[in-house]
């Protein structure tokens, strides 16, 4: 028994092998793909299944039936034009609260109660001091005349009236310091009146709709006030500039 | 070998030619052994190759062919949502083969008639008994009868899935979808002129999607259907096609089959209003009439002035209208109040020859050009086409279109006067856009859309105004020809509108095939009254779908034709 002979056992015996290890391989890659067709099938028979129910559902809800079933119970229709809203800020107004004019209530407040509580701390030391001229008057004096000023323009003047006329107006409500004090006024309103037409026009709107009992009650007291304090109008000219911002 | 001396060594010559023999056969026997276990070794080596092949590239004993991809044996067609039209499913078979059967006959016909009562017990014994081999019984059954039938455990009752074709949306687009016969090869409508595409194995696991959407398709079904009923027409069509595109959104003819059961439908049911019918619609060609004259330097303009009678005689006939003026009137009260005498001056004005070449570059004298096979071919009056002919072309009577030409015709108009053909299959890259052909001027285009405008605002098709959408249209009552005469009763009302009127991008054609007249419209069968309200009430609901936002502070240029209407009249 030689070594060859056990090689050429050896070769065939590794060939084996060989073949059998390739077979084993080829094997296993087999299975794996039976398996994977296996999946590919379960894929396509639950696509199939879901196709019938899709169908099935599809044809239960034909367009047909759900036109059916709107006109028998829901009587949905469609939108109408006015019911598209262009954007947001259309959709906001939406929920804004309606203003409704209510004519009970601000009737009450305005005719009784809302004057007199007012004037009690207001006007009653101003008419006391203008029946009776009084020394301890010029402070008050400038309240009285910053707010009279306001009134003033609000009501007598609406729209028309240009800032150098409101200037003019103040003079001939105040006849014998008309002269001086004009110039003075005319350099210093511009600005002011420049930035605060758009105001005074839009006030009058809104008082209107607002707290009527405050104009009412300011025109009453207005025209009394300055005919007395025609000496001391200078002060009270230029309070009312300061004052006239605030507003 | 070479012994001169043949008497010493003297081999037979026979032996001789013996060994030579033997040697050659030898040879030969070597070279035919060596062939063959050449052949041999070649055929076990191909057997191993292909082995060896097959263990690394083939498949396995086990493979299920086919299943790896869900092709169905029909194709499906879906609309262009991809919302299935119609689709191929399994479906139950229910037959018998007499001759197998082994159970009480009686027992199994009374069986089956109490399960299947379409057939009396009688019917079914005979065919138990006729040794014939098969029957079917029901074709698409439903699962609870095939469990019933499963349960009498008879085994000559065969029960059996075959493919069938099904419609979910049932007769909805019917006339569009059409249906298959019984082997399912396609009968009718897009069935029948894409039966290649849908059957072919290589192109039907791709749907094949419509231009129609199924929303715009019911919508106007439903709106159609109603006004059918209120006006107890006879009939009615409804074509909703985009302008720009040629596609047709929505296409419909009632009354309407159920492509699920196509035997039971009656040939009026069958009958293809939208394409395959063709009808003279009336004024609704007016638009067209006044387009070429425009395009012809005809007419100049909205303001020109024609003489409008009472009553028109010409070429010994008498031309009505339903609103007479009895003054001069302008082109754009012309169209207002669908004057025929105002219409037919201008029809004669542009004369029968341009009147045809016209016609025939709109695509009016040939059949309708789309991928359905049921077209209808205009009527014109050929060769009787005289003066007078044209002028009653001019105003709709004396040419007969389907509804679908007319709506065709109407894109062309509002597409900046270029002409696309119409489609029932989705634009894209299956289907791209044609280039298109220019029919009429821009300008033309542009002066019609206030001019339509103008008839629904304040003309004769005021209830097809739909609020904020712009429609802009005219309104078509023709008299019906029957028998050869003009009837003066039965009429066939159409409306063509687009909207937006501003900036055209959706025309809808609606018909009704005689409507009669209700307490609601007070006596009157013309189209103000029936068919413009089904437009109005389409328009509302199908465009918002299609993107059409409505708008009450737009409207199309009014400037252009209001000064030239007298108010007086209202």
């Amino acid at each position: 028994m030689s070594v060859r002979n056990f090689g050429s056992l050896a070769m065939v015996a590794t060939c084996a092998g060989a073949a059998l290890g390739c077979y084993l391989v080829s094997l296993r890659v087999a299975s794996e793909r039976a398996q994977l067709e296996d999946v590919e099938t379960k894929i396509v028979l639950a696509q199939r299944d879901l196709r019938t129910v899709q169908t099935e559902i599809g044809t239960r809800a034909r367009l047909s039936q759900l036109e059916r079933w709107n006109a028998k119970v829901l009587a949905l229709s469609a939108p109408a034009a006015d019911q598209f809203l262009s954007g947001s800020f259309e959709l906001a107004r939406l929920a804004q609260p309606q203003r409704k004019v209510e004519f009970n209530a601000p009737v009450v407040l305005a005719a009784a109660p809302a004057p007199e509580a007012k004037k009690a701390p207001l006007g009653e030391p101003e008419t006391d001091d203008a029946g009776a001229p009084a020394p301890v008057a010029p402070r008050a004096l400038l309240h009285q005349a910053s707010l009279k000023t306001g009134t003033r323009e609000v009501p007598s003047e609406p729209a028309n009236i240009s800032p150098q006329k409101t200037a003019g107006s103040k003079s001939t409500a105040l006849p014998a310091t008309a002269a001086k004090p004009a110039p003075k006024k005319a350099v210093d309103k511009p600005g002011l009146a420049a930035a605060h037409p758009g105001k005074l026009v839009d006030k009058p709107v809104l008082a209107t709709t607002g707290p009527v009992t405050k104009s009412v009650r300011l025109a009453k007291v207005d025209p009394l006030a300055p005919l007395p304090e025609k000496h001391s109008s200078k002060p009270v000219l230029k309070s009312s500039k300061e004052l006239r911002p605030g507003r | 070998m070479n012994a001169p001396s043949p008497a010493l060594v003297a081999p037979r010559p026979e032996r001789l030619r013996l060994v030579g023999q033997r040697r050659q056969i030898l040879a030969l026997m070597h070279q035919r052994l060596m062939f063959g276990m050449l052949v041999y070794a070649g055929v076990i080596a191909i057997i191993a190759l292909r082995i060896l092949w097959l263990a690394a590239f083939g498949d396995h004993a086990g493979r299920k062919e086919g299943l790896t991809q869900l092709i169905p044996d029909r194709g499906d067609i879906v609309d262009r949502d991809g919302e299935p039209l119609a689709r191929t499913i399994d479906a139950w078979t229910i037959a018998v083969h007499p001759t197998k059967v082994i159970g009480d006959k009686l027992a199994i016909a009374r069986a089956l008639a109490r399960l299947m009562p379409e057939q009396s017990e009688e019917q079914y014994f005979a065919m138990l008994r006729s040794g014939k081999p098969f029957f079917y019984l029901r074709r698409r059954a439903s699962p609870a009868l095939v469990e019933a039938v499963n349960a009498l455990g008879e085994p000559g009752l065969a029960i059996e899935r075959e493919p069938d074709r099904l419609y979910p949306q049932t007769s909805l687009a019917a006339h569009v979808l059409g249906f298959t016969d019984i082997d399912s090869h396609g009968a009718a409508g897009v069935e029948r002129a894409f039966d290649k595409y849908l059957s072919d194995a290589a192109t039907r696991g791709q749907p094949l999607v419509l231009s129609i959407s199924s929303k715009i398709q019911q919508a106007l079904e439903h709106e159609l259907g109603d006004a059918k009923a209120q006006f107890s027409a006879i009939g009615a069509a409804g074509v909703v096609m985009d302008v720009h595109t040629g596609e047709v959104l929505a296409m419909t003819s009632l009354p309407a089959m159920n492509p699920n059961a196509p035997g039971e439908g009656t040939p009026d049911q069958m009958f293809n209003r939208a394409t395959l019918g063709v009808f003279e619609l009336g004024s609704t060609f007016k638009p067209f009439t006044l387009a070429m004259a425009m395009d012809s330097g005809v007419v100049r303009g909205p303001g020109q002035i024609y003489n409008c009678p009472n009553v028109l005689t010409v070429y010994g006939h008498n031309v009505h209208d339903t609103h007479p003026f009895g003054r001069a009137c302008s082109v754009a009260e012309i169209m207002m109040e669908s004057s025929n005498i105002g219409m037919a001056q201008i029809a004669d004005q542009l004369g029968t020859t341009r009147q045809k070449a016209w016609l025939k570059k709109m695509g009016f004298l040939d059949r309708v050009e789309i991928e359905l096979r049921e077209r209808g071919r205009a009527l014109t009056p050929g060769s009787r086409w005289g003066p007078f002919e044209t002028m009653t072309i001019g105003f709709g009577q004396g040419i007969a279109v389907a509804p679908l030409q007319l709506a065709m015709g109407y894109a062309t108009l509002f597409d900046n006067g270029v002409y696309h053909p119409p489609t029932i299959l989705k634009r894209g890259p299956n289907n791209p856009l044609p280039p298109g052909r220019r029919v009429f001027s821009e300008e033309t285009s542009y002066k019609m859309r206030s001019l339509l405008r103008l008839v629904v605002m304040k003309g004769t098709g005021k209830k097809a105004d739909a609020p904020g959408y712009r429609i802009g249209g005219k309104t078509g009552t023709a008299q019906k020809l029957i028998n050869g005469h003009y009837s003066q009763t039965i009429n066939i009302t159409s409306f063509a509108g687009v909207f937006p009127m501003d900036d055209p991008r959706y025309v809808i054609v609606v018909m009704l095939d005689e409507p009669h007249a209700t307490k609601d419209t007070y006596g009157f069968t013309t189209a103000g009254w029936n068919v413009a309200p089904v437009v109005s009430r389409t328009v509302s609901r199908i465009a918002p779908m299609l993107g059409v936002a409505p708008d009450m502070n737009r409207e199309p240029n009014m400037g252009e034709v209001l000064p030239f209407v007298h108010e007086t009249k209202e």
